[in-house]
């Protein structure tokens, strides 16, 4: 899939736009969706096709930057770097993170013990690892 | 350094005795697109028309390009597009001649930028303005206010009587306006969707003066909600730093705070063996939970 059409966002959602590139970056970047040596679309390209301020778009690609995601290529744009040695792993467990917290506040309301998550959980993890 | 494209200081306005706006003082950047909201009544307009130098404070000032909004001469005024709320357009002239009418007060008129938005919007040159819906003659009046690429585009209300598809239409053209960086844009609504997508800032109007005012990312990522719940019954003097609102019950608390730190949650989770769990704020949240807050 080409860069630009894995990136979407919510608007009206609480986590600020910048943010939520910044997380769909890093999330195809630990995933292998985005290798190394790809091109993010430009900044007017991407705020054009989300419709949304070229600011936010730039604050998201500098803070890429600067946490060593990606390159800036002068005359070409942003590149993707190829994951720190330690980062990969980590980096695919924090993304779901926000996810499991949800879950875990969701059971919590329900009154449903660690258990009874993990019985749930467990088959829908291995079916999805025969795809 | 950047310049301010708007700086109002000490401004009050009353009507009959009725104060609206109460020592305002506030300043837009240039550069930025800054949504202005506020509750329907809360004097958004009288503020932007104070702002532009079209009606009389009582005292205060306001400054645009560092100019005296009462007395700007007309080179300052041709770097302003201003879209008011019931635009007042001549009902008996047809688009074109209207257009042609407008043209000819500005030096510098970007045509090829007209006709485009026109087709874009489906309005004819030939169409009679009086024969126009609200919402056609508000898109009219946006068109107009574009054609001379203003510096600084102040709208009142602009998308209050688009449809759903005009009004992401007007955005798109408010967003190439944007794009460069360089012009300014506010506009203000009650609408909080329309603002989350364009604007960088967000100005809040409550009771006379300007609440808050930052960028929008920023009150996102400050403002929370927090869900707490304790091991047992929470204390009725249950306080919490930064709490802009909270609701206790038993050992359940829901909390809205402002710049709330890990190193504050994490005291709140050992002391009263809580579990929290923090929930992100839409911009409508936020603008609701800021207007009911009882600390200000």
């Amino acid at each position: 899939m080409r860069p630009s059409l894995l990136l979407q966002v919510a608007p009206t959602s609480g986590v600020p736009i910048y943010r939520q590139l910044l997380d769909q970056v890093k999330a195809h970047v630990a995933g292998g969706h985005l290798a190394a040596g790809e091109f993010l679309p430009s900044v007017r390209q991407l705020a054009e096709q989300l419709q949304i301020n070229p600011m936010t778009v730039s604050r998201a690609y500098s803070l890429l930057e600067e946490q060593g995601i990606v390159e800036l290529v002068r005359g070409q744009g942003m590149r993707v770097l190829p994951p720190g040695p330690a980062a990969n792993g980590k980096a695919r467990e924090q993304a779901i993170l926000p996810l499991l917290q949800h879950v875990a506040e969701k059971a919590r309301q329900l009154s449903l013990s660690p258990q009874q998550i993990l019985d749930r959980l467990k088959p829908l993890l291995k079916e999805e690892s025969h795809d | 350094m950047t310049e301010s494209a708007v700086i109002i200081a000490g401004l009050c306005k009353s009507y009959r005795r009725h104060p609206v706006l109460k020592r305002l003082s506030w300043t837009v950047p240039a550069g930025s697109v800054v949504g202005l909201l506020g509750k329907n009544g809360a004097g958004k307009t009288t503020l932007i028309k104070c702002a532009l130098g079209l009606l009389h404070p009582e005292s205060g000032h306001s400054l645009i390009f560092s100019e005296s909004a009462w007395s700007l001469d007309a080179a300052t005024k041709a770097r302003i597009g201003y879209v008011p709320q019931t635009a007042g357009l001549y009902a008996w002239m047809r688009i074109k001649q209207l257009i042609a009418y407008t043209a000819a007060f500005y030096p510098r008129w970007n045509d090829k930028l007209v006709q485009s938005l026109l087709e874009q919007w489906e309005l004819s040159a030939d169409q009679r303005i009086g024969r126009l819906s609200v919402g056609t003659q508000q898109k009219l009046g946006i068109i107009l206010a574009l054609g001379h690429e203003p510096d600084l585009l102040v709208l009142d209300e602009p998308a209050a009587s688009l449809d759903p598809a005009a009004r992401r239409d007007f955005l798109k053209a408010v967003l190439s306006v944007a794009a460069d960086g360089t012009r300014t844009v506010l506009f203000s609504t009650h609408i909080t969707s329309d603002l989350e997508r364009v604007a960088d800032r967000v100005a809040l109007l409550k009771d006379g003066h300007i609440a808050h005012d930052g960028p929008l990312d920023s009150l996102k990522d400050s403002v929370k909600r927090w869900h707490v719940s304790a091991a047992a019954p929470l204390p009725a003097d249950f306080v919490v730093p930064g709490a802009v609102r909270s609701h206790v019950e038993g050992t359940e608390a829901l909390l809205t705070i402002r710049d709330g730190t890990p190193g504050v949650l994490r005291e709140v989770e050992q002391r009263y063996g809580a579990a929290i769990n923090v929930e992100d704020l839409s911009l409508e949240d936020i603008f609701l939970e800021l207007h009911d807050d009882r600390v200000s």
